[in-house]
């Protein structure tokens, strides 16, 4: 077994372990979710230093590193051929620094859980195999199996807003998962299609692998997905593109794009602190991953046509998440909609198809993973003491709560963009490579980079209004003496979680080279592989 | 002349007023008298149609061996009445309704 | 030890650069257990101390010095950052170390006593990195790095009094007006990135540099670069009509005011266009020259207007950055910097005098019991009396502020305004507009700052003295008088150049070797600073009449004072026109989100839900009512026929008798 597989199936032994154990027991259930997860940054940590950045990735197996191939589920199928499906993980520059953030961000979880009473033995079983799904879903090499932890993350996500949610918690829950299963069982019929179209050259036999899929030479002529001649087409749209739309409408419901975002609202408010923290942090970078590794990789061509949509889906997200995030009164629900202006930029500096946007898009989503687990266990950390987050409701914390303004002060700071944080470089190169795409001739128009500039503006304005409304001021409080006794500083505990993500973002802003200096030669790999379509 | 026919009217309305005996009474001595009288009208129907058999007198033979019947019958179902009598205290057989489902 | 005493220019620039980036980290992990402000006073003078020795001494009038290192690589280009040292780089940063230092021990006893004192160092010394960062950065995105760290240590220190709402909004004013000019910013960045793929100011704009070696400057998207980077410089710089924040800015302390908003950062949007200037083809130079001289001309005839001391100078201020960006726009950018050099000085040394003036007032409101607003010239009259050495101090800036000889404002105001008129002679035609614009400006200076002089120092005391007829206003403690004496020295004319009545020998000027689009004209220079002396004498002589004679000629309520108060109504106007309709929109995508899209979404789980609701229906009463139908009616069927077994023996007969009946019947007549 090695170390990839050992990083996704560490938190199901935890799971298991917490399941066999008495209910008696139930105050360790934390330190052992919370020993998995240590276990699981100090393995991906480790992982990260022994990569090595030449890696290519993408489409070759040589490119990528900690391969794990063992065959699976192979069966002779009569006259369909044979089904062949690999236990098939591996690592390039473009999913390394996600699992390094998705432990980051576990680790995050599991220490704002540490109040958690309701049932602790199913929470952090469910978060543990939470964690092993998304470990997977960035390891997976093999459709079908990304497939099915794509499947295995929906379930104790349901359960876990459910469950342990806030009072519209069902809805909410119901929301996201039929939500997130319309996106993928379009996505299974594209598999299945790929599936028969795409054989393995070296056994001849129909393959689930997707660096397979990515090698024009093993379409089977005439197929429905078949790479060149392709006349297969529904309604009149070609075949490969309606592939490509069915799996960016999977993975952007996730990312998610204006008009699919309406989801996030609801599941965010409604979600108890670690689990808003882990949607916002981990499962939009699915989308922003599935993207990147499924539909660009798989669909080069398709990209190359339908990338001015894309940037335009990127623009609209950025401002109209914007827009909305500034109207709102709720303070979880604008950092809600703050993420969906955040990712737009992911969406559009993909769209731009240059190095420079590819790669300022993959930081934004390291960035925004941190940065938004903060802020969302910013506001859980005011929930907390008095069950409140509606903005009007608070004025002057920062006479009360100095620290916890300074805390805030800073993730706002950082997230509207600041330079020396992280989400600067992302935005900033995602507006000069989307600027710059036009005289690369990708088809992105400037006015988009112009565009997605105002939402940096705009997120200057909801950032710092709530700042002003909220925190300064002479102290004011709807629950008066009751709430400013209840309202104490940061903890120990809380300070420690807040710290090693905030120093983050700023030494990411600092040295942005720790995250480029692993996928630079994948991102070049991938805008070769898309640019020579166009 | 008295033909055949004429046998036959009297026959059929003997057995008429046996059957209504039967049908409407609510005594069950009274159905047992209607019981008798259809008898009768059966027998009378026997000594008429006994006059085509004149070899053997089959029908006046007849005749004598349902009249013994009709004694015997007569001798059993008074018994039964009685029984009834004794077990339901009336023998208006619209109260005895065990048979009923 | 020699070598200690010998550190070479690079490494000394970085020291002073980051020296007060350490005090801020100290500051920071302090927190209140250090309120005195000594690694922030200590770092400012060693980095002033390093900058006048090591730096500009070494570096001013010699050859240029830069270092570069590599930051990271994206795609296949490397970012790097750098250090560049040349003339305008080294005494941008001696000006503003030399300005922040007083600044500091000002503050030490301005900002005695208040709670938050260790924040106010913190943010004083991230502002000193941020700004000595700025002045050195080689490459643009550093300079774009730096250029948003001050605005971030602005926002802080204008809303340093955060229980202030005032001082709240103002700070958020601040910030999004200079986030306006920030994407400016970007995207010259973005365009320069994607034309040269160099953001290095060397390789750009150096003596070997892509732009000196000639390019076709007169693309639409150079123009647009220029103009994009120009927006990033209006609102740094408080250009009209992005100079909506600076008045607001005055909320903060006024020491910050002094150092931040009159005299460093904001002359970081000329330092900026002019480290950029040969990107700058003539149609945005022209712009540059417009948009400088409506700046000076409105902000001069709101400063005229207003009743507030900081307001009057921050307006001041405004205008004379209008010069400057004037300058630029003529070409004669150095006479900018010259400007920006002289004007540092005077205009610290005017707020800190109005900081003093505020502080005695507020003192003298604490004490009286009198509920007035400190600030307002309304207040005040007749301190010349109680502080005579603030007076004189005060007086000296406002004459370097009004131009008059034997100061330093003579100097470059001239350099400018004779510059224009050259300029203004070489072009020909309307463009004659500008330097007169420029001389109208000028007398209009001298005379606003006359009024606040007159006002504020002339005549009586307008507040009603306390019981004890005892007014309890008296000179400045010495800490703030020292500082102060020493920027009133930095006034007069030697300072810059040992003639006093000719610019061209001042030493800042000789720095530069710009070469000017327009011949000299030497009549002018005889003609022009006559002129603007005499104007000034005669609208001081005017200004005395008004206000120290109480001759004063306007009715109060006159439009013209009014609206200049207002500043005819421009705030209001960005407000409804900027403010609310982007909340109007921001409500109405809120209800389209919610209504339209997630209506959408619900509308579709309706539909569902009402189509099952439907296919229920349909399950309940057509399919399994078909075969409910059938059981019932045979049920029904047997329920009908129960009551012929009723156990009367009478009716089974009955029944019988009446199926043989009907037997016999249909046999007869069948």
């Amino acid at each position: 077994m090695g170390l990839l597989s050992l990083l996704i199936f560490l938190p199901l032994a935890a799971t298991f372990l917490i399941l066999l154990l008495p209910r008696s027991l139930q105050s360790s259930f934390k330190y052992i979710a919370l020993f998995f997860t240590v276990l699981q940054l100090l393995l991906s940590g480790y992982m990260y230093t022994q990569f090595d950045g030449s890696a290519t990735g993408i489409n070759q197996v040589s490119g990528y590193r900690f391969v794990e191939q063992l065959p699976w589920i192979h069966l002779d199928i009569g006259s369909l051929g044979r089904l062949e499906i690999d236990y098939f993980i591996g690592v390039d520059g473009v999913s390394l620094p996600l699992l390094v953030l998705s432990s980051l961000v576990m680790l995050m979880a599991v220490g704002s859980s540490w109040n958690i009473q309701k049932s602790p033995k199913g929470y952090f079983a469910l978060l543990m195999l939470l964690n092993m799904a998304v470990m997977g879903i960035f390891a997976a090499l093999d459709f079908f199996l990304f497939y099915i932890f794509y499947e295995v993350m929906l379930f104790p996500l349901y359960f876990l807003i459910g469950i342990w949610g806030g009072a519209n918690r069902e809805y909410a829950a119901i929301k996201f998962f039929i939500y997130t299963l319309f996106g993928s069982v379009f996505m299974l019929l594209v598999i299945v299609g790929l599936y028969f179209s795409v054989i393995n050259p070296d056994t001849g036999a129909h393959t689930f692998n997707m660096l397979h899929m990515m090698n024009p030479n093993n379409y089977v002529e005439g197929s429905f997905f078949a790479y060149l001649d392709n006349s297969h087409t529904i309604w009149g749209i070609p075949a490969r593109m309606i592939g490509f739309i069915v799996l960016f409408v999977a993975f952007a419901i996730k990312v998610p794009i204006v008009p699919l975002h309406t989801w996030l609202p609801d599941a965010h408010v409604e979600a108890p602190t670690p689990i808003s923290i882990v949607l916002a942090g981990i499962l939009l970078k699915i989308g922003g991953y599935g993207i990147i590794r499924v539909c660009m990789s798989i669909f080069p061509d398709a990209t190359a046509d339908a990338n001015w949509w894309l940037g335009l889906i990127g623009v609209v997200s950025i401002l109209y998440g914007a827009l909305n995030a500034l109207a709102q009164k709720d303070l979880k629900r604008m950092i809600a909609y703050s993420s969906v202006s955040h990712m737009g930029f992911v969406l559009l500096g993909l769209a731009s198809l240059t190095a420079e946007g590819v790669s300022g898009a993959l930081f934004q989503m390291i960035s925004h993973g941190f940065l938004s687990a903060a802020l969302f266990f910013l506001v859980g950390v005011l929930y907390d003491r008095v069950h409140d987050r509606y903005i009007y409701n608070f004025r002057g914390l920062a006479g009360l709560m100095p620290q916890y303004t300074g805390y805030v002060a800073i993730a706002f700071f950082a997230s509207l963009g600041l330079p020396g944080f992280s989400a600067f470089i992302g935005e900033a190169f995602v507006i000069i490579g989307s600027f710059n795409a036009e005289s690369v001739g990708t088809g992105i128009p400037r006015w988009m980079a112009i565009a997605g500039s105002v939402g940096i503006l705009l997120s200057a304005a909801y950032f710092l209004w709530t700042l002003q409304r909220m925190y300064f001021g002479q102290t004011r409080l709807k629950g008066g003496e009751e709430w400013a006794s209840k309202l104490k500083d940061l903890s120990l505990r809380e300070k420690s979680i807040l710290f090693p993500a905030l120093a983050l973002a700023l030494v990411l802003g600092i040295m942005p080279s720790w995250v480029f200096d692993k996928m630079n030669t994948s991102v070049l790999n991938l805008v070769s592989l898309i640019t020579a379509q166009l | 002349m008295i033909t055949l026919t004429h046998f036959l009217i009297v026959s059929a309305c003997i057995f008429c007023i046996g059957l209504y005996a039967v049908l409407a009474k609510r005594n069950a001595i009274m159905i047992l008298v209607g019981i008798e009288l259809m008898i009768n009208a059966a027998i009378l129907n026997f000594v008429a149609f006994g006059k085509y058999d004149k070899l053997h007198y089959s029908g006046q033979v007849f005749a004598l061996f349902a009249i013994v019947l009709a004694a015997a019958a007569v001798a059993v179902g008074l018994a039964i009445i009685l029984n009834v009598y004794r077990h339901y205290k009336t023998i208006n057989p619209d109260n005895i309704t065990d048979l009923r489902d | 030890m020699s070598g200690l005493f010998n550190i070479s220019p690079i490494p000394a620039s970085i020291l002073v650069v980051g020296l007060p980036f350490v005090a801020f980290l100290i500051q920071a992990l302090l927190g209140k257990k250090s309120i005195s402000g000594i690694f922030s006073l200590a770092a400012i003078i060693l980095s002033t101390l390093i900058s006048g020795l090591f730096v500009f001494t070494d570096i001013w009038q010699k050859a240029p010095v830069s270092y570069t290192v590599d930051w990271f690589t994206i795609g296949n280009k490397t970012v790097t950052i750098g250090i560049l040292l040349n003339n305008l780089t080294v005494l941008m940063q001696f000006i503003v170390c030399i300005i922040a230092l007083p600044v500091h021990i000002y503050s030490k006893a301005y900002m005695k006593g208040d709670p938050g004192i260790h924040r106010y160092w913190m943010y004083l010394s991230l502002f000193c990195f941020a700004m000595l960062g700025l002045t050195v950065s080689k490459n643009l995105f550093m300079l774009y790095i730096f250029w948003e760290l001050v605005g971030f240590a602005s926002y802080l220190l204008i809303g340093f009094w955060f229980t202030k709402n005032t001082a709240t909004e103002a700070n958020k004013k601040a910030f999004l007006v200079n986030r306006i000019g920030d994407l400016g910013f970007l995207i010259g960045l973005s365009i320069i990135f994607s034309l040269f793929g160099t953001w290095d100011l060397l390789e750009l704009f150096g003596d070997a540099g892509i732009f000196a070696q000639g390019i076709d400057k007169n693309t639409g998207l150079i123009t647009a670069a220029g103009i994009c980077f120009f927006i990033g410089a209006m609102a740094k710089s408080a250009q009209f009509p992005l100079h909506v924040w600076l008045p607001d800015a005055m909320e903060g302390p006024t020491a910050v005011s002094s150092l931040i908003h009159a005299a460093t950062m904001v002359a970081a949007g000329v330092f900026l266009v002019s480290s950029i200037f040969p990107l700058f083809n003539d149609l945005v130079l022209l712009l540059i020259a417009i948009i400088g001289s409506i700046t000076a001309l409105s902000a001069a005839y709101f400063a005229l207007c207003q009743y507030d001391i900081k307001k009057v100078l921050a307006f001041s201020t405004v205008s004379q950055l209008g010069y400057m960006m004037v300058a630029v726009g003529i070409g004669a950018w150095d006479a900018a910097i010259f400007h920006l050099a002289t004007h540092a000085f005077f205009k610290c040394l005017l707020f800190l005098c109005a900081g003093a003036v505020i502080h005695e007032m507020a003192h003298h409101k604490e004490h009286s019991g009198q509920d007035f607003d400190p600030q307002d010239l309304r207040n005040m009259g007749g301190l010349r009396k109680y502080m005579p050495k603030t007076f004189v101090l005060m007086g000296m800036a406002s004459m370097a502020l009004a131009g008059f000889p034997l100061t330093s404002g003579y100097l470059s105001k001239d350099a400018i305004v004779i510059s224009a008129f050259e300029w203004a002679t070489h072009q020909g035609g309307l463009f004659i507009i500008l330097p007169i614009t420029l001389v109208f400006v000028s007398l209009l200076t001298a005379f606003y700052i006359g009024r606040l002089m007159f006002k504020a120092f002339f005549g009586t005391l307008r507040v009603p003295k306390n019981e004890q007829q005892h007014v309890d206003l008296h000179e400045a403690p010495r800490q703030m008088l020292i500082p102060m004496f020493f920027l009133g020295i930095c006034c007069f004319f030697f300072v810059f150049s040992f003639n006093p009545f000719s610019y061209h020998q001042a030493g800042i000027l000789e720095g530069f070797s710009v070469q000017y689009s327009f011949a000299e004209v030497h009549s002018l220079h005889l003609a022009i600073p006559t002129l603007l002396t005499l104007g000034t004498v005669l609208v001081w002589l005017v200004g005395w009449n008004w206000y120290v004679k109480n001759r004063y000629p306007l009715r109060s309520d006159s439009a013209f004072l009014i609206w200049g108060e207002r500043q005819l109504g421009l705030n209001e106007l960005y407000k409804k026109a900027f403010v609310d309709s982007t909340m109007s929109l921001t409500r109405f995508s809120y209800w389209w989100d919610r209504h339209i899209v997630d209506g959408t979404v619900n509308g579709a789980a309706y539909v569902a839900r009402s189509i099952s609701r439907a296919i229920d229906w349909i399950d309940r009463y057509i399919v399994d009512g078909l075969v409910n139908t059938i059981a019932g009616t045979t049920y029904y069927i047997g329920h009908l026929l129960r009551w012929v077994q009723n156990g009367r023996i009478q009716n089974y007969l009955g029944f019988a008798f009446t199926i043989i009946l009907i037997g016999i019947v249909y046999l007869i007549f069948r």
